[in-house]
C-alpha cells in the first residue's frame, strides 16, 4: 500500500518480489548487454524494429498535431504568397524543361559515343518518393525518419535526395519507417568529385559548425586546386550514389603552412535541416559487376612482419 | 500511520490513470520538436513521480521498457535510455519513503541530482561510443525537469485528491 492513501487492501509484508537492488542489476546488466550487441554486433536489429513498429500508433498520434499546425498554417497563407511561389516554380521549372530537352538530345550523343568506345552503359537508377515525418532527437546525430519502409522496399544503404542534391543514405529500415543518415551526420563520408577539375575526394560530416560549413573534405594537399565555389557531385566510384547529383558547394579553403593538408569546409547542397518531399533511390551495389577475386597479397614490408 | 502534519489523505490510485499518464508523457516526448538537447524528458519525470508515489505499481522492471521504447523513438543506442531510466527509477524508489514528508519545492531539489544523475548518465554512454558533445544547453534538461516537479505533483495528484463521499455540494 502506498503512504497516505486511502487504500482499502492491506499491504504485502512478505510478498515484496525481489529487492530494487537485484532488479537494477538485472535491468542495468541488460541495457549494458543491448548497448553492446547495438554497437558492435549489430544483432539488435529485429528487436528494434518489433518496438518500431508497436510505437507506430503513438507516433502516428504524435505527429497529428504538429501536422495540422503545418498544414494550416499553409492554408492561411496569403494569396500573394502562393503566387509569388508558384511564378518562382514556374520560372524554375522553364529552366529545366530546357535542361531536361537537352539531356534527351546528350543523352542519345553519350550512348553513341560509349558504344562506338565500347564502354560499359550507364547504370539507370529506380527511385522512390518518401516524405520526411520528424527529425530524430537524439541530440548526438543527425538523422530523419522517412515514412517509407520495407513494405514499400527501401533498402538499407540506399541513397536518399532531395531536390536541390544529396541529402544522406539510408541506414536503417523498420517496416513501415527507416532512418536516414543526413551527410552532415559525424560519421558518414560520401566520395565526391570536383566538377571544376575532375579531382575525387572523400566529404566527411562534420557537425560542429562553428567554422562555416558542415563538411570537410579531408587529406586534400595543401597545394591542391580547390577554390571556395567549387560545386561537388557524387563522383560514383562507391556503388552506393549514382554518379553526378550535386552534393556540396566549398564554403572556405584554409591553406597552412604548419600542416601537409589544406582545410577545405563546405556546405552541403541539400536541405539538411528543411527538407519534407525526398526521393530514395536504389542503391547501384546490385546493378555493378561483382568484385574481381582477390589476389594473394604480398607482404608489404619485411620490417616487423613476423612477430 | 505516522503523516506529515497537514498532508491531506489521498483517495487510491487508479492504475488507468497511471497507465494513461505515462502514455501522454511518452507521446509529448515523441512530438515532433526538432533536436533540442534542452528538452525536458517528460517520461523520466513521471517514471520519476509514480516510484516515488506508487511504488508498487511502477517500478524499474516499467522505466526499462519506457526507455527502450525511447531509445527506438529517438534513434539512439539501444539501451541507452533504458539504463539512465533503471537508475533514475532505483533512486527514486530508494528515496520515496523520505521524500514525502518535505514540502513540494524541497521535494522538487531533492530529485533534482537524480534527474542530474539520469542525463550524466545518457551522456557518458553517448561519449563512450564515440559521439560529439551536443552543447552545453544539455545541462539545462535536467534543471527544467526539477521545476516541473511542483507542476506535475499538482497534475497527477487531482484524481486522488477527490472528496471520498462525493455529494450534492462536492460533485468531483
Amino acid at each position: 500500500m502506498p503512504l497516505g492513501t486511502l487504500d482499502r487492501s492491506p499491504p504485502p509484508f512478505f510478498k515484496q518480489g525481489p529487492s530494487a537492488l537485484s532488479k537494477l542489476m538485472v535491468f542495468s546488466a541488460l541495457a549494458l548487454f543491448l548497448m553492446v550487441a547495438d554497437t558492435r554486433f549489430k544483432l539488435t536489429q529485429p528487436l528494434r524494429a518489433a518496438i518500431g513498429t508497436a510505437l507506430y500508433p503513438v507516433q502516428w498520434v504524435a505527429l497529428r498535431p504538429v501536422l495540422l499546425a503545418r498544414n494550416s498554417g499553409e492554408y492561411f497563407e496569403s494569396l500573394q504568397g502562393a503566387q509569388s511561389a508558384e511564378a518562382a516554380a514556374r520560372v524554375k521549372l522553364a529552366l529545366q524543361s530546357q535542361r531536361a530537352s537537352q539531356v534527351e538530345q546528350l543523352s542519345l550523343e553519350n550512348d553513341r559515343l560509349r558504344k562506338l568506345l565500347a564502354l560499359r552503359e550507364r547504370v539507370g537508377t529506380t527511385s522512390l518518393a518518401a516524405e520526411v515525418l520528424y527529425d530524430a532527437a537524439d541530440p548526438y546525430t543527425h538523422k530523419v525518419i522517412i515514412d517509407k519502409g520495407a513494405a514499400h522496399g527501401v533498402e538499407a544503404g540506399s541513397p536518399v535526395i532531395d531536390e536541390s542534391g544529396v541529402l544522406g543514405q539510408v541506414t536503417r529500415v523498420h517496416p513501415l519507417i527507416s532512418e536516414v543518415t543526413l551527410l552532415i551526420d559525424r560519421d558518414h563520408a560520401i566520395p565526391v568529385l570536383n566538377t571544376r577539375t575532375g579531382a575525387r575526394s572523400v566529404a566527411y560530416g562534420d557537425p560542429t559548425a562553428s567554422h562555416g560549413g558542415t563538411l570537410e573534405l579531408r587529406f586534400m594537399a595543401g597545394n591542391a586546386d580547390v577554390q571556395a565555389g567549387d560545386i561537388l557531385s557524387t563522383s560514383g566510384v562507391d556503388g552506393v550514389y549514382p554518379p553526378g547529383l550535386p552534393v556540396a558547394k566549398v564554403a572556405r579553403v584554409e591553406r597552412r603552412a604548419d600542416s601537409a593538408f589544406a582545410r577545405i569546409y563546405c556546405t552541403p547542397q541539400a536541405l539538411v535541416d528543411g527538407a519534407r518531399h525526398v526521393m530514395v533511390l536504389r542503391s547501384m551495389g546490385g546493378q555493378l559487376p561483382p568484385r574481381p577475386p582477390a589476389e594473394d597479397r604480398v607482404p608489404a614490408s619485411r620490417k616487423g612482419a613476423h612477430k | 500511520m505516522i503523516m506529515r502534519p497537514g498532508q491531506q489523505l489521498l483517495l487510491p490510485a487508479n492504475p488507468v490513470f497511471i497507465w494513461g499518464s505515462l502514455l501522454l508523457a511518452l507521446l509529448v516526448n515523441m512530438l515532433p520538436l526538432g533536436r533540442v538537447p534542452w528538452m525536458p524528458d517528460f517520461v523520466a519525470l513521471v517514471l520519476v513521480f509514480w516510484s516515488i508515489h506508487q511504488p508498487q505499481r511502477v517500478g524499474i522492471g516499467v522505466a526499462f521498457v519506457f526507455g527502450l521504447c525511447m531509445d527506438v523513438h529517438q534513434t539512439a543506442l539501444l539501451g541507452q535510455h533504458a539504463l539512465a531510466y533503471t537508475a533514475l527509477s532505483f533512486f527514486a524508489i530508494t528515496i520515496h519513503r523520505r521524500l514525502l514528508w518535505f514540502t513540494v519545492p524541497s521535494q522538487a531539489l531533492q530529485v533534482l541530482p537524480l534527474f542530474v544523475l539520469a542525463h550524466a548518465i545518457e551522456l557518458a554512454i553517448r561519449m563512450l561510443a564515440g559521439d560529439v558533445f551536443p552543447g552545453f544547453t544539455v545541462l539545462l534538461a535536467p534543471a527544467l525537469e526539477a521545476l516541473l516537479w511542483p507542476v506535475i505533483s499538482v497534475l497527477l495528484l487531482v484524481p486522488q485528491r477527490r472528496a471520498p463521499d462525493p455529494d450534492a455540494n462536492r460533485p468531483l
